[in-house]
């Protein structure tokens, strides 16, 4: 029966290692198909071999010189690994990469997650957060792959505070949901020019970060937290209780802020669901 | 190691199956080592080599199919690009523009090309080389098929 359905068919089997491929990758210049492993092996071979540092690697089957391999395409968008990407002298630091990681893993398991439900309600989308910026940052950094992001971070965490800004007056006037649900797509119609098929998944790091209102370290930290645990006990069923992890974090962080600090803080009604005492003071809130 | 295993089974499977694709090429795997092979190769013709079998003896690494196959002639031939006394091939794809897309089938179909196609200025036999280099056709030809008849046709009779 095997004769049949594996009866090699050049275009769907990885040259390499004849199988169908898995993880299949494509060159970014000829687009000839591999499995993610046999292409990237074999670039790393060829790397050895030649002692220097070629920014491309040709292509087994038509020799056309290629500068990266694209792969993990879900069909929206996808992923790059550059074959002169030595992480060591380039702009992205390992938490980088960490976070790329994080990424390119499903993100529904962490909506699904009490931290989820538990902040959805709260009015992240209506208030300035000053983390915001870095959050940006490394966001737009990581899903364009570039270290020039300034003028889009300042685009769209202008487009954000303008937001946040014409939001004050009118409070009342929009429900919750409405007004998540405006502030979602401003910052989808921001970034889409700029990411594309991968808006969304940024959309969605970006309000879970808001809404986690923990600061970047705190926030990898508990994401990280969760990855792991959630990938150790998957086959168990059990989720990771992230709230409580985010509770850990918040607890850490409001501990090392002064007293006077936290009295100056005004909250505003209804912007954590969380216990007032635990919340983070390094949220600014608008007023 | 276990990558070229599975991938050598592969090519085996594949030439079981195509055992008559290709009439001019006949592999066949050592019954006790996946990584030594057997290939008898037809002369192609209208060259001095028609109506030769050659045998060629594989020997493969176990960082294959990032590393090539050696590869070398066991039956005597008379060839600008291959040694005379050892059988070694002087062929790119064998050394460095080896691709790891090349399978041993394509490998014999490519030493058959060069049968067809002698790239007299990157000589092994020089004697060879020298007689195409200096345009004796007629001398080179005689040789070579002089070399078949002795070594690559089995004696009738």
């Amino acid at each position: 029966m095997e004769s049949s359905s594996g009866r090699s068919d050049p275009e769907e089997v990885c040259p390499i290692c004849l199988e169908p491929p898995k993880r299949e990758a494509y060159l970014d210049h000829c687009f000839h198909s591999f499995c993610y492993h046999c292409i990237v092996q074999w670039s790393k071979f060829v790397k050895k071999k030649s002692y220097q540092e070629e920014p491309s690697i040709k292509c087994p089957l038509c020799k056309a010189e290629n500068l990266s391999i694209v792969h993990s395409f879900d069909g929206e968008s996808f992923l790059r690994f550059y074959f002169n990407g030595d992480s060591r002298n380039s702009f992205f630091t390992s938490s980088h990469g960490y976070r790329l990681q994080c990424y390119s893993c499903e993100l529904d398991d962490i909506h699904e997650t009490p931290l989820w439900s538990q902040t959805r309600e709260s009015s992240y989308y209506s208030f300035k957060n000053v983390r915001l910026i870095s959050h940006l940052y490394r966001g737009i950094m990581l899903f364009i792959q570039e270290e020039d992001v300034g003028i889009i971070v300042h685009h769209v965490h202008g487009v954000i505070e303008a937001f946040f800004r014409s939001n004050k007056g009118d409070n009342t006037t929009l429900n919750p949901e409405k007004r998540r649900e405006m502030f979602r797509a401003l910052l989808i119609d921001a970034a889409w020019p700029f990411l594309h098929a991968r808006t969304e998944r940024f959309a969605d790091e970006l309000e879970l970060f808001l809404a986690s209102g923990l600061n970047i370290d705190a926030y990898d930290e508990v994401y990280m937290h969760h990855l792991e645990n959630y990938s150790s006990s998957e086959a168990s069923g059990h989720v990771a209780p992230i709230a409580e992890k985010m509770q850990e974090a918040r607890l850490r962080w409001s501990a090392s802020v002064s007293e006077t600090r936290m009295k100056e803080i005004t909250l505003d009604d209804g912007c954590c669901g969380l216990e007032q005492a635990l919340i983070d003071p390094w949220i600014v809130s608008s007023s | 190691m276990q990558a070229s295993r599975a991938r050598l089974f592969k090519e085996y499977k594949e030439v079981q199956r195509e055992k008559s694709a290709d009439p001019d090429i006949q592999l066949v795997c050592d019954d006790s080592n996946i990584f030594k092979w057997t290939a008898l190769i037809k002369g192609p013709s209208e060259t001095p080599y028609e109506g030769g079998v050659f045998q060629l003896a594989f020997s493969i690494p176990e960082q294959y199919p990032l590393l090539p196959p050696q590869v070398r002639f066991l039956t005597k031939i008379f060839h600008p690009n291959v040694h005379f006394k050892t059988g070694e091939i002087c062929l790119d794809i064998l050394k460095n523009a080896w691709s790891p897309a090349w399978t041993l089938q394509s490998v014999c179909r490519a030493i058959i090309a060069l049968m067809a196609h002698p790239e007299p200025d990157s000589p092994l036999n020089c004697d060879s080389g020298n007689l195409l280099r200096s345009g004796d056709i007629r001398g080179y030809q005689s040789m070579a098929r002089m070399y078949t008849r002795l070594a690559a046709i089995p004696k009738k009779g």
